[in-house]
């Protein structure tokens, strides 16, 4: 029985000597580098959102190491990224969130895509003090639940369809009848709705309002109906391929508007190469654009400055969804700096006390931690290329009237 | 008129679907594989229209003389080095197999074609016929046309040829057929490579119409489930009529109850067809 004991014993700590450094080594790794959780959809209907997010986190990620890691106190630490798939699936947004809380030991964490599952994954990283900052959630129900440790980087939806609205009203002043035609999913139905308001308010009489299933394959009986009531003002939500195919079958039914807008598709340069020539006039906004020019205190500095960095990188231009991506790591930069150490709380007060000035806009996160300093662009296609006609400080053009 | 010119347009998409279902539905009903690669197939067929509209300038109709031929060797092989191994095992056995391979398929095509939408812009556009208040575009006619040539072509296959009649007493008795001297697993790839070859000619002929991208594939898949289930498992005419029937109340569903109840309107049409007529619009046992 003691010779039992005794072998145990002396194996007990030959193991010890060999695992301890095992033990040791991850702890000394943690202090080293910053890791930062990032749940996506990166296989499944969101993997091109997906992926646009991912090239924005790694851009930051890949500039800050460059430059030696964060200053948190006195010394520097490298940034890493933990990526999950959430196969485009909310449910599993929220389990691979806690995984990486729980397993990948992250830091902080990147919401996950989208209103939707950005709010669903929002209850976990709350509940353990996780700070959390969405790139990609807007609608301002993701952030009413009195949350302290998410914050997100894009102002509500009316920013984007009130100023667009007012500036319809002041350059094509006859126009009187919107259609609006939505995508029946989270976002681009509340933008939708968000614009069937703005409307209202500013006089417009709203003379078609229909939403349409994901996955519709044809649009042609929404746009026979469209044109029977003939509106001046043709408005439609949904993600790249709808709009594609929306704006391919009014050119095939002959549909001609004086202002044709569209949510989200116009801000990538995929839907300006796969619409050609009918891109042209089409009206979008959207919380960021190559053309702005702040001067930012951020790692990226300027607009100017983010797009050569990209372009370097991915040789393509950058749109708001990377540029979002991009912005919330250099957020979290700055006020890791400002705390001077990794502690969640403390990351979390510098977070909700930020006033800063970056190459995304001015940052200040409201009570709910949504941002509200940011004004965003509004935009016209004109000749194959995005020009920003509103705020007039960073205006590149006039809004033009007629889609053919 | 408006109508007159709902009614045009769901005619011209049911031909559009009928085009998808037709190699499905063949292949369903032969080999009682529910192939669920189709949709990825069809991908592929667009991806080879647009590569060679944007690189050589070859119109989407030429290309399917290269389409066709080649999705059919594509199928073939498929059949004979995969699907064979296991075509006699029960139908979940083969319906996860195609399952396997269809995630292969989609996650190569993200790989090298990215997630990005593309689409074949005809330079100049084709446009469209206007015939008085009714307009139909140009590309559609031309890609219903083509599809209606195909499923007639394959339908006179059937009929006429010695391996069109081998393919239907295969499906009608696989046992009897064999016992007269067909070669069954020849038959089984031909009728594969057949369905292969109308995925691929339906995937040149939707580059015309719709933006492509590897998430496509599985709507293209749903409209064809529904369409055979519409139609009749197997039957070329069933896909035809079943292809019409379900692009008429699609579009009619929109008109009158919203857009956003054409989808929900085709699922619940397969649903009623599966519990009241199973065997579909067309379909019997023993068809041809």
């Amino acid at each position: 029985m003691s010779i039992n004991r005794r072998v145990s014993l002396r194996w007990l700590s030959r193991l010890a000597l060999v695992a301890a450094p095992l033990l040791v080594l991850p702890a000394a790794q943690a202090q080293d580098t910053i890791r930062f959780g990032a749940p996506l959809p990166l296989t499944g209907a969101l993997a091109p959102e997906a992926l646009k997010q991912q090239q924005g986190y790694n851009l930051w990620a890949e500039e800050v190491n460059k430059r030696g890691g964060i200053k948190v106190g006195g010394k520097q630490m490298k940034v890493e990224i933990v990526y999950t798939d959430y196969q485009s699936n909310t449910p599993r947004a929220v389990q691979a969130a806690e995984r990486l809380i729980t397993q990948d030991k992250v830091d902080f964490l990147f919401a996950a895509f989208g209103s939707g599952a950005a709010k669903a994954a929002s209850t976990v990283s709350e509940r353990y003090g996780v700070p959390s900052i969405a790139p990609a959630a807007s609608s301002s129900q993701v952030y009413d639940q009195g949350y302290k440790f998410l914050f997100g980087t894009f102002t509500p939806n009316d920013t984007l369809t009130t100023p667009l609205t007012r500036i319809v009203k002041e350059k094509a002043a006859d126009v009187k009848q919107v259609a609006i035609l939505a995508r029946n999913d989270l976002f681009p139905l509340a933008i939708a709705q968000e614009m069937e308001k703005a409307a209202k308010d500013n006089g417009l009489d709203v003379v078609f309002f229909e939403r349409y299933a994901i996955n519709t394959m044809d649009h042609a009986a929404a746009l026979a109906q469209i044109k029977a009531r003939n509106p001046q003002w043709i408005f439609a939500t949904g993600y790249i391929n709808d709009l594609v195919l929306i704006r391919k079958q009014m050119a095939d039914l002959k549909i001609e508007a004086k202002v044709l807008t569209m949510v989200a598709g116009p801000a990538y340069q995929e839907f300006i190469d796969a619409a050609g020539a009918g891109a042209e006039n089409i009206s979008s906004a959207s919380w960021w654009h190559p053309a702005v020019r702040y001067q930012g205190k951020d790692i990226f500095g300027t607009a100017e400055n983010y797009v050569r960095l990209f372009q370097a990188k991915y040789n393509a231009m950058p749109d708001y969804a990377q540029a979002s991506a991009s912005v919330a790591g250099a957020l979290y930069q700055m006020a890791i700096e400002k705390a001077g150490t990794i502690d969640r709380k403390a990351v979390r007060d510098a977070l909700a006390a930020m006033d800063e000035m970056t190459f995304w806009g001015p940052v200040r996160f409201g009570e709910s931690g949504q941002i509200n300093s940011l004004e965003p662009p509004v935009f016209q296609l004109q000749g194959g290329k995005a020009v920003v006609v509103h705020p007039p400080a960073i205006s590149q053009g006039e809004f033009r009237v007629g889609v053919k | 008129m408006l109508l007159l010119q709902v009614l045009i347009n769901g005619i011209v998409l049911g031909c559009l679907y009928a085009c998808i279902a037709a190699g499905f539905s063949l292949v369903w009903g032969v080999l009682n594989v529910i192939n669920l690669t189709h949709g990825s197939i069809i991908v592929l067929g667009s991806y080879l229209a647009w590569a060679s509209y944007s690189a050589w300038g070859i119109a989407p109709w030429t290309i399917l003389l290269v389409a066709l031929p080649l999705f059919f060797l594509f199928g073939y092989l498929l059949q004979r080095g995969v699907l064979n191994r296991v075509i006699s095992a029960r139908v979940l056995v083969t319906l996860t197999l195609t399952f396997g391979i269809d995630l292969i398929l989609n996650n190569a095509m993200l790989y090298f074609f990215k997630a990005d939408y593309r689409r074949l812009a005809l330079d100049p556009p084709l446009g469209s016929l206007i015939w008085g208040p009714v307009v139909v575009p140009w590309d559609r006619i031309v890609a219903m046309g083509f599809a209606l040539l195909m499923t007639l072509a394959l339908y006179v296959i059937l009929r006429q040829s010695r391996i069109g009649r081998a393919i239907v007493a295969v499906r009608l008795d696989r046992e009897a057929s064999r016992l007269m001297g067909v070669d069954v697993p020849a038959i089984y790839a031909i009728a594969f490579g057949f369905g292969a070859a109308m995925a691929g000619a339906a995937g040149v002929l939707m580059a015309m119409v719709y933006p492509i991208s590897p998430i496509a594939s599985g709507a293209y898949l749903g409209k064809a489930f529904v369409v055979c289930v519409l139609g009749g498992l197997g039957s070329v005419p069933g896909a035809v009529v079943g292809g019409l029937f379900l692009g008429v109340v699609e579009s009619l569903g929109a008109l009158a109850l919203g857009p956003e109840h054409s989808v929900t309107l085709s699922f619940g049409l397969l649903i009623l067809f599966l519990v009241v007529r199973p065997q579909g619009l067309l379909g019997r046992r023993g068809f041809e």
